[in-house]
This record gives structure tokens, sequence and C-alpha cells, in this order.
């Protein structure tokens, strides 16, 4: 996972991104994952994994190219930002990005799992991934800000600072 | 399984993930006094000196969204009473800090007396109301025992 040499504190500034812009990204990705989810448990299970191969895939581009990068924030400044007027105030794209990341991770090991015969990770990494998703999109809900912090408390992250 | 059941088990998550999501929102960011009162000094947390009344501890990371908001609404409160400071920790570089204080999530602050006695813990985005409250419970017992 990336790690850009982020000032903390309020760094983020006049380049910053519009925060409704990936909790709109993350509303598709959790009505996605809840088509995904339904296919899986319907039997669907080509489909379904061709469908999160799709969404891993849209959260690589997130997580990589960056969140500012991504489809969903193209249609966001495009079609539901000139309806919505200025954002009250800009966020740094760092999180976001980072939570991309986290997506790619759950639907990705869901997915090395399924091809690797185990049937059953499918649907719960679809499940996992919209609980995040959905708890993202509709309540502002921030899964890297207590990962992140796991990650660091078992040292797995550690900056030379 | 059938396309009914299926739609049962959807409905079901979304049930679960909004309740999550209501029960998260209804206790995050609530100010709750500390009863163990620990001492935190300046320098073991950073450079910044802390306030003569009262210091808002922030512990934040960079991929922390909410940590942003949560240091402009503590900036602001702050700035409106004398020897009250804000002090922000990055906790990417001290996760003996976060073993310390054994956060779970961030932002996480501290509020601390003019002594560094944790008086109060905000877990998630604290609210501005929430804080002042707080601060003034704080202070006004400092002006009580002075």
């Amino acid at each position: 996972m990336s790690q850009p040499e982020t000032v903390t504190g309020p760094a983020a500034g006049a380049s910053g991104i519009d925060p409704r812009s990936p909790r709109f990204g993350a509303g598709i990705t959790a009505v996605l994952l809840l088509v995904d989810l339904f296919l899986a448990l319907t039997g669907a299970t080509t489909a379904a994994a061709v469908l999160l191969l799709a969404i891993a895939l849209l959260f690589a581009w997130g997580a990589f190219a960056g969140i500012q990068r991504h489809p969903y924030g193209l249609l966001f400044r495009s079609l539901i930002r000139p309806r919505l007027g200025a954002p009250a105030e800009r966020e740094d794209p760092a999180p976001p990005t980072f939570a991309q990341g986290v997506g790619l991770v759950v639907t990705g090991l869901g997915l090395l799992l399924f091809v690797l015969g185990v049937p059953l990770a499918l649907p719960v990494a679809a499940a996992l991934a919209f609980v995040a998703a959905f708890l993202n999109s509709v309540f502002g809900y921030c899964l890297g800000c207590q990962l992140y912090l796991l990650l660091v408390r078992a040292r797995v992250i550690r900056r030379t600072a | 399984m059938n396309g009914f059941a299926a739609f049962g088990v959807l409905a079901a998550l979304v049930a679960v993930a909004t309740a999550a999501g209501l029960l998260w929102r209804a206790t995050s960011g609530r100010a709750r006094t500390v009863r163990r009162a620990e001492v935190v000094q300046p320098g073991e947390v950073g450079t910044e000196p802390f306030g003569g009344r009262a210091t808002l501890l922030q512990f934040s990371t960079a991929f922390c969204a909410p940590c942003r908001s949560t240091a402009r609404v503590l900036g602001t409160v702050a700035d409106d009473l004398t020897g009250v400071r804000h002090v922000e920790v990055d906790l990417t570089n001290r996760p003996d800090l976060a073993d310390r204080f054994s956060v779970l999530q961030t932002p996480t602050t501290l509020v601390l007396d003019g002594a560094g006695s944790v008086r109060a813990r905000i877990g998630g985005p604290a609210r501005a109301a929430d804080v002042r409250t707080t601060l003034d419970r704080i202070l006004g017992s400092d002006h009580v025992s002075a």
C-alpha cells in the first residue's frame, strides 16, 4: 500500500477533493456489491466472480491511481456536483485512497480464495465489502480509521521519522 | 438458494449494517469522563507545549478523513479559550502512545487539565458543543479548587 509523505494536520488545503465524491462512489460500490452477493447466493457463480473482479479492478484503480482519478469521481464531477453547489470544505485524498486499498484487499482475497476452491469466499467477501462501503456512504464511517491504526499497533506499518 | 431467500439475506444484511451505523453515529464523538487520572507530560507526546489550563490532545493518522475535521473543531474551540491548547499527534510514528492509551480508532482525543491529568476521552469525530461543555466542567472545577 502506498505511503505518501503526507503532512498531518490541516494540510488538505485548496487542492483537496470534495468529501461527497468518495461517499457517492462508495454508494455505487455498495449497490454493485449487493447485486454481486445476490448473484453469488442464487448460484450465478460465474457472473458473481466476474462482477467481483470488476469491482476489485475499480478498487485497484482508486488505490493505485488515487481517488481523484477514479471513474466514479469523474461521474460525480460531471453529473452530481453541478446540482449540489460548492462543498463546505475540501478533504485530503489520502484517506479515501487508503479505503480503496482496503476494498481491494478484501475483494481480492475473496477472489483468490474462490479461485483456490473456496466457493463461500465469494459471498463472504462481497458481504464484508458491502458493509464497509455502505457504512462509508450512508454514515460517513471511516473503516481506515480503525484498520490503519490496528496495522500501526501490530507494528506492520512503521515510518522512519 | 432461490431468489426469494437471497433477497431475505440481502435485506437482513442491510438491516444489520444500518443498525450498526446508527449505533456508531449515536455513540461516537461523545466525551466520556475518565476516572483513572493518568498524567501526560508534553515531552512524552512531542515538542509542542500544553495549555496552561487545559489541553485537547488529539491522536490522528494520515489516512483518517475525520481527523482533519476534528482538528478544525478542536482548534477553533481552543482558540476561543485562553490557556487552552490543541495538540495533534500522528500515531503512525508513535505506536507506543496507541498502546499506552489503548487507542482503537482515530481520531481519539484526550482532554487534559492544567496539570496534564486525563479528565475526559472522546473516541471518534469530536463535537464542538460537547468539547465546550467538557472544558467548562474542567475549567470550572479548576476555579473552585484554586
